[in-house]
C-alpha cells in the first residue's frame, strides 16, 4: 500500500516573540493551508503525530499533542506526542507514513514545534543535554557542542578533514539559507569568517553551530489510493528508515562515525530500491559542521576522505551534483527541535513538486529527495526518501 | 531523566566515578565502563565489578568555552576561562570522556591517568569524579586513584 505527502506548510525558523507552542503550530498549520489551497479538508484527518522535545518551562508536557490539535481546531482524533531529541520531527512523520501504511489510518498529520528563544542562555544549554548522556559526558563537562568537537578533532588529527572543510560546510548552508525566506540566519558568510569566530568547543565556533529557533512545520501524508483528492501532485513516500546507537561517544565502536544514520539510511534505499545515485536533493541533519561531513559518508554521499574535496569543488551547493540543505539546513535555516525533521520533509516536498517560490533555490527536475534527521549526537536516526509521483 | 543529576543519582554512581569501578563480562570478559546494564561487546548481562587502572590513551581533545559549557560547569569556566576534555582509552579496553588537568597543550596519544578531582557544586554538595592528568610512567597508588 502506497504512501504520499500531499501537503505541507511550516513557519519561517527564528524569533516569534509573540507566539508560543499553539500559535507556532497554528501558523504552520495555516501555512499548510494557504499553500494546499481548497483541495485539502483537515476533518479528514484520521491521527496526528507532533514531534517535540518541548524545551523550557512553563508551557504544556503532559497531553502535548491533544492540546495542540484542540486548539487549532483540528478533529479530535488519536494524537500522540513523539520525542526522539533533534530527530522528534523526522520520527513523527515515518510514525505517521508507518500508521497510513498499516492501513488503519488514510489521512494522517505529522507535525513538529519547538519554542527555544523564551529560553535564557543557560537553561538552553541545561535543556540542551538533556538528550546526551546525562551521567557521563555531561559530567565530563560536554554537551553536544564538545561532543561534535571530539568527532572534530579525531577527523582533523588523522587528516581526513581540514578545518577548512568544517568551515565550507557553514559558508554553503548559510548561502542557501540567504534564498529562504523561511530561514532563520540569512547572513553570507565567508570561509574567514567561519575561522574567526570565537570559539564554543575547540575545534568549533559559533559559525560551525547552528541556532536555536523558533518553530513549527506539519506535512499531511495519506494513502496513495485517496492522493489525488488532495491534490493533483502528490509526493511518493519511496522509503523509510531509522535506528538507534549508543548515547554516550565512548560507548561506540568508533566514535568518528554515526552508525544509526547508516543502518537507517541502508533501510531506506533498500525499500525505496534506489542508492545515492539516485538522489537528485538532499536534507542532512547538521547541527555542526562536522556532522555534515560525516552524514556524507553514512548515507554514501561520498567518503569521508573525499568530502572536502567535493564540497570544495561544490558538488553539494545549488546547482552542483547533489545539493544538500537547500533550505540552509539547520546550521542556518535554523533548529527548532521538534520541527526540523519535518521542515526537511517540507523542503522536499517543495523541492519535489518544482514549488520553490525563489528560482535560484529549486532544485531543476528533481525526483527523487533523501532527508535525514538525528537525535541528539545519533544516537537515533531516521531516514525518509520521497520520490515524485509519476505524471 | 532530565540532564540534572540529583544527589541520589550521583550517589548510586559513586564507586564508579571515585573508585573507577567498570564491570567485566562473565561470558567475554570484555571490561565496560561507565557501567552499564549489558556488556557493551556481546550484550552478555551477567556481569562482575572489576577495578580499573585509569591509565589510558588520550583519543580527541577539545577545549569548551562559556558558550559550550553546561550550566553547572559555569562557575569554572568563569574562573578559568574554559577548560580541556578529552577521550580517554583505558589499557582495559573501554574508553570514557573526562576532563583534562596539568595539561595546557593536549595532544591525540599522550599518555593519561585518572585522577580524582571536584567536578562542581550543586544543590550545596560538592560532586567529586574522575578527571585525567597526563601520565609519566609513574607507580599508581594501590588502592587505585
Amino acid at each position: 500500500m502506497g504512501v504520499a505527502v500531499v501537503a505541507a506548510g511550516q513557519t519561517r525558523f527564528g524569533d516569534h516573540p509573540t507566539s508560543g507552542v499553539k500559535e507556532l503550530f497554528g501558523a504552520a498549520v495555516d501555512d499548510l493551508l494557504a499553500d494546499a489551497g481548497t483541495a485539502v479538508d483537515l476533518d479528514r484527518i484520521d491521527a496526528a503525530f507532533v514531534g517535540s522535545l518541548s524545551c523550557g518551562q512553563g508551557m504544556q508536557l503532559g497531553n502535548f499533542a491533544p492540546a495542540l490539535l484542540d486548539d487549532a481546531g483540528l478533529p479530535p482524533v488519536s494524537a500522540l506526542h513523539v520525542e526522539n531529541a533533534c530527530a522528534s520531527g523526522g520520527f513523527a512523520v515515518q510514525q505517521a507514513v508507518q500508521a497510513v501504511a498499516s492501513g488503519q489510518y488514510r489521512c494522517v498529520l505529522a507535525a513538529g514545534v519547538e519554542k527555544m528563544r523564551d529560553v535564557s542562555g543557560d537553561k538552553g544549554r541545561y535543556w540542551l543535554g538533556i538528550s546526551g548522556d546525562t551521567e557521563y559526558e555531561r559530567l565530563a563537562g560536554l554537551t553536544f557542542a564538545g561532543v561534535f568537537a571530539l568527532i572534530a578533532s579525531r577527523l582533523l588529527h588523522d587528516g581526513a578533514v581540514t578545518r577548512e572543510d568544517l568551515a565550507r560546510v557553514s559558508v554553503k548552508n548559510h548561502r542557501h539559507a540567504a534564498l529562504n525566506p523561511k530561514a532563520h540566519l540569512r547572513r553570507r558568510l565567508t570561509v574567514e569568517d567561519v575561522l574567526a569566530a570565537p570559539v564554543v568547543a575547540a575545534p568549533l565556533g559559533a559559525f560551525d553551530c547552528c541556532p536555536t529557533s523558533d518553530g513549527a512545520a506539519c506535512v499531511l501524508v495519506t494513502d496513495s489510493s485517496i492522493a489525488a483528492e488532495f491534490t493533483d501532485r502528490p509526493v511518493e513516500v519511496a522509503g523509510w528508515g531509522s535506528a538507534s546507537d549508543s548515547l554516550a561517544l565512548h560507548s561506540r565502536a568508533d566514535f568518528t562515525r554515526l552508525d544509526a544514520a547508516r543502518r537507517a539510511a541502508d533501510a531506506a534505499y533498500a525499500m525505496a530500491g534506489v542508492g545515492p545515485d539516485g538522489l537528485d536533493v538532499v536534507e542532512v541533519h547538521d547541527c555542526f559542521t562536522v556532522a555534515e561531513l560525516v552524514a556524507y559518508a553514512e548515507l554514501g554521499l561520498s567518503s569521508i576522505a573525499e568530502a572536502g574535496a567535493r564540497l570544495r569543488a561544490g558538488e553539494f551547493d545549488l546547482g552542483g551534483r547533489l545539493p544538500v540543505n537547500t533550505s540552509g539546513g539547520l546550521k542556518a535555516k535554523g533548529h527548532p527541535i521538534g520541527a526540523t525533521g519535518v521542515g526537511q520533509i517540507a523542503e522536499l516536498f517543495g523541492q519535489l513538486r518544482g514549488d520553490i517560490a525563489q528560482p535560484e533555490r529549486q532544485v531543476p527536475g528533481a525526483e527523487v529527495g533523501l532527508a535525514y534527521n538525528m537525535g541528539g549526537s545519533g544516537a537515533s536516526a531516521v531516514v525518509t526518501i520521497l520520490r515524485r509521483a509519476a505524471d | 531523566m532530565g540532564a540534572h543529576v540529583s544527589v541520589p543519582m550521583y550517589r548510586r554512581t559513586l564507586a564508579a566515578r571515585v573508585g573507577l569501578e567498570g564491570r567485566r563480562c562473565d561470558r567475554c570478559s570484555a571490561v565496560s565502563f561507565p557501567p552499564r546494564g549489558a556488556c557493551g561487546q556481546c550484550r552478555g548481562r551477567s556481569l562482575t565489578p572489576v577495578r580499573l587502572s585509569g591509565v589510558g590513551t588520550l583519543q580527541a581533545w577539545t577545549y569548551i568555552t562559556a558558550a559550550g559549557a553546561p550550566p553547572e560547569f559555569a562557575a569554572q569556566v568563569r574562573r578559568d576561562g574554559g577548560y580541556h576534555v578529552g577521550l580517554v582509552a583505558l589499557q582495559e579496553g573501554p574508553r570514557v570522556a573526562g576532563q583534562l588537568v596539568d595539561v595546557s597543550d593536549p595532544e591525540i596519544g599522550q599518555p593519561v591517568r585518572a585522577v580524582v578531582r571536584r567536578l562542581y557544586e550543586e544543590e550545596g554538595v560538592v560532586r567529586y569524579g574522575f578527571k585525567f592528568a597526563p601520565h609519566m610512567g609513574e607507580q599508581l597508588p594501590a588502592e587505585g586513584v
